[in-house]
């Protein structure tokens, strides 16, 4: 009978409580680097150092976040150029390339097809490193190095696969017989492709392209190895050397850590859903 | 049933089936009926008959390939793209690597042929061993790690209550941080000297004097491996929640009215039922690990002395470092393929998924 009684508090009013409390738990676990990060960012200069850092905030003052705007403004407009510049290339290659595959599968052609997605799935298996010793002897000769144009091609290998990916497992859900229709009107690959079924794939070109720029907004490897000069920095680079050249000042640092999230989180906050779902569809069905 | 000749044609697989003929498939609709009749069927005589009376080899392969000659118009750009940007690029380094591409060679492009020497020179070089061996260690200690930890966040959010969906989505706010970022917050929590690991360690009384955490390779490796372990986890759990979120409530609720426990229902049910999804993530959070670079370049910067270096970083070491552009090629082609043996087993386990779609 206690026994009984006991399990039915556990049942009715631990467990819903105990449930949510634990995730909290793991949850806080996870989030305390970034918390920290929020935090110190808050601080005053003179005390991060000095101060062992507690966990509970002290202070809310924006100077670091003043400070890292006039360091690093440059390096965001930068980031910002070289992610809509791979955006742009990385769909303007992907996007016929999926609609071509598409409809290659669709007649006696899904050999072609299968091929196509072996080679990209391939290909974004190749390390960035393996690529950028290269590349930069390559853009060398071709006068790439420390340029927007050279980091736009190279952040645009790993966005040109993704996205034909992406783009071809959704234009695979689109049924045959809206395209049909339009091969009955009259219209041709070019028309069909333009006028049905680009903006009928339109959620997935723009979480492609939402995926795309993330990539290149988070790429380092590329902007480290391709701008030995620094006088094209992305934020990735413009934060390393931020941190390199003020080893004692964390403050701004920590605050141009909270900026190179802010398109993330937007992107996200936006919609999660529908960008996790292309996701998915890129990294799961091929 | 006209409208069914009419339309299926275009489709192309009803085409098939319907004409019986290779080429019915990417025949126009007239074309495909001419094709019913049996004289005009796609044996190479009575077809060759026809071609001559009318038009010439050429134009007549031109004209039954007609659809799949424009859309491979529209992947031409795709290809191009891929040779230029991959096959390229790899073929230029495979040959930096066997040449002695010193700083000479940077200027010139190319340098004294010396067949398999980088690499001899490279298998045999101490601070390879340990890039080799730390890859090793790095990869397995973080799958291991990221994916256990995964799949038991996966599992205890794989239940009804109050906030889940809420705390569930926190779990992937550290994504949002570019690697570098993620790599300089936690450079700056473990310095010694006010790091707030160190601060936390000191007021829990677990250490008196702070730790230098970048002062031995074991500690180096830790930290990188940590660092990227917390990276990993809401890929891992994410892919894993949703998978199990595929596995049907009533095989879980017939298990235990069979009298089976919770770790039964998890290692006979979720467990076989899991294997496909947890395959591919596992062999994604390898292709990820291998390639790490940013995280170990922020922290550790491979040291000290060499200590914390992965094959990764040690390539860039070598390349831009020393300007020994052909060690570095060697040491990049070796992590390549190692690379594309995992994709080999990445596109076998996802083939039928591929071939599918």
């Amino acid at each position: 009978m206690n026994q009984l009684s006991l399990r039915a508090i556990w049942r009715g009013y631990l467990r819903p409580a105990a449930l949510p409390l634990g995730a909290l738990g793991i949850v806080a676990v996870i989030l305390l680097p970034i918390y920290f990060t929020v935090v110190a960012s808050l601080e005053p200069t003179s005390s991060i150092q000095a101060l062992p850092l507690t966990l509970v905030p002290k202070h809310f003052v924006f100077s670091n976040y003043r400070a890292a705007i006039d360091a690093e403004s440059g390096s965001v407009l930068t980031s910002l150029i070289i992610g809509a510049g791979t955006v742009a290339l990385s769909l303007a290659v992907a996007l016929p390339a999926a609609y071509g595959l598409t409809k290659l599968g669709y007649l006696n052609s899904r050999a072609i097809t299968s091929v196509a997605i072996m080679v990209l799935l391939v290909t974004q298996m190749v390390p960035g490193i393996s690529l950028s010793l290269a590349f930069y002897n390559l853009f060398r000769h071709i006068h790439l190095l420390n340029s927007i144009p050279g980091l736009i091609l190279a952040d645009s290998t790993s966005g040109v696969p993704f996205a034909v990916l992406v783009l071809r497992a959704y234009m695979a859900t689109i049924p045959a017989e809206l395209s049909d229709a339009a091969y009955v009107d009259g219209a041709g690959e070019w028309r069909t492709f333009r006028s049905v079924i680009a903006p009928l794939a339109l959620p997935a070109i723009v979480s492609a392209g939402l995926f795309v720029f993330l990539f290149a907004w988070g790429d380092f490897l590329y902007a480290f190895t391709l701008t030995a000069g620094g006088s094209v920095n992305p934020l990735t680079t413009g934060l390393y050397r931020f941190f390199s050249s003020n080893y004692i000042n964390w403050g701004p640092v920590l605050a141009t850590v909270v900026f190179a999230a802010i398109p993330a989180a937007m992107i996200l906050s936006f919609g999660q859903r529908y960008v996790l779902g292309g996701l998915r569809a890129g990294s799961l069905k091929g | 049933m006209p409208r069914q000749e009419w339309s299926s044609p275009v489709d192309g697989r009803q085409a098939t089936e319907l004409v019986g003929a290779e080429e019915g498939a990417n025949a126009t609709p007239s074309e495909a009926l001419v094709r019913l009749c049996p004289e005009s069927g796609s044996h190479d005589a009575s077809a060759s008959q026809l071609r001559t009376s009318r038009t010439s080899p050429l134009e007549h392969w031109l004209r039954v390939h007609r659809r799949q000659l424009i859309l491979a118009a529209f992947v031409v750009p795709s290809i191009t793209y891929v040779i230029i940007f991959f096959a390229y690029p790899l073929a230029y380094g495979l040959m930096m690597s066997l040449e002695n591409f010193g700083f000479g060679a940077l200027v010139k492009g190319s340098g004294p042929f010396v067949g398999l020497h980088n690499y001899k020179v490279e298998i045999n070089d101490p601070t390879t061993r340990t890039a080799l061996m730390n890859t090793g260690i790095f990869l397995v200690a973080s799958v291991v790690c990221q994916f256990g930890l995964g799949l038991a966040i996966a599992q205890y959010f794989n239940r009804r209550f109050f906030l889940a969906r809420f705390l569930r989505s926190l779990i992937i706010v550290p994504w949002l941080f570019p690697p570098i970022a993620s790599g300089t917050i936690f450079s700056i929590m473990f310095q010694s000297d006010g790091g707030t690991i160190n601060s936390i360690l000191r007021d829990l009384g677990v250490i008196h004097a702070p730790i230098f955490w970048f002062d031995s390779a074991f500690k180096a490796m830790f930290v990188i491996i940590l660092v990227n372990v917390w990276i990993g986890i809401p890929f891992n759990m994410l892919l894993l929640y949703s998978g199990l979120q595929d596995i049907p409530k009533d095989l879980q609720e017939a298990a235990a009215l069979d009298g089976a426990g919770p770790w039964r229902r998890f290692r006979f049910v979720t467990m076989p039922l899991l294997r496909p999804v947890a395959l591919i993530v596992i062999m994604l959070g390898i292709m990820y690990t291998v390639k790490t670079f940013d995280t170990v370049i922020v922290l550790t910067n491979g040291g000290p002395d060499n200590g914390s270096q992965l094959m990764s970083t040690w390539a860039y070491t070598l390349a831009f470092s020393n300007f020994q552009f052909g060690l570095g090629a060697a040491i990049g082609n070796m992590l390549l393929i190692f690379c594309m043996i995992v994709a080999f087993f990445y596109i076998r386990a996802t083939r039928r998924e591929v071939l599918m779609a």
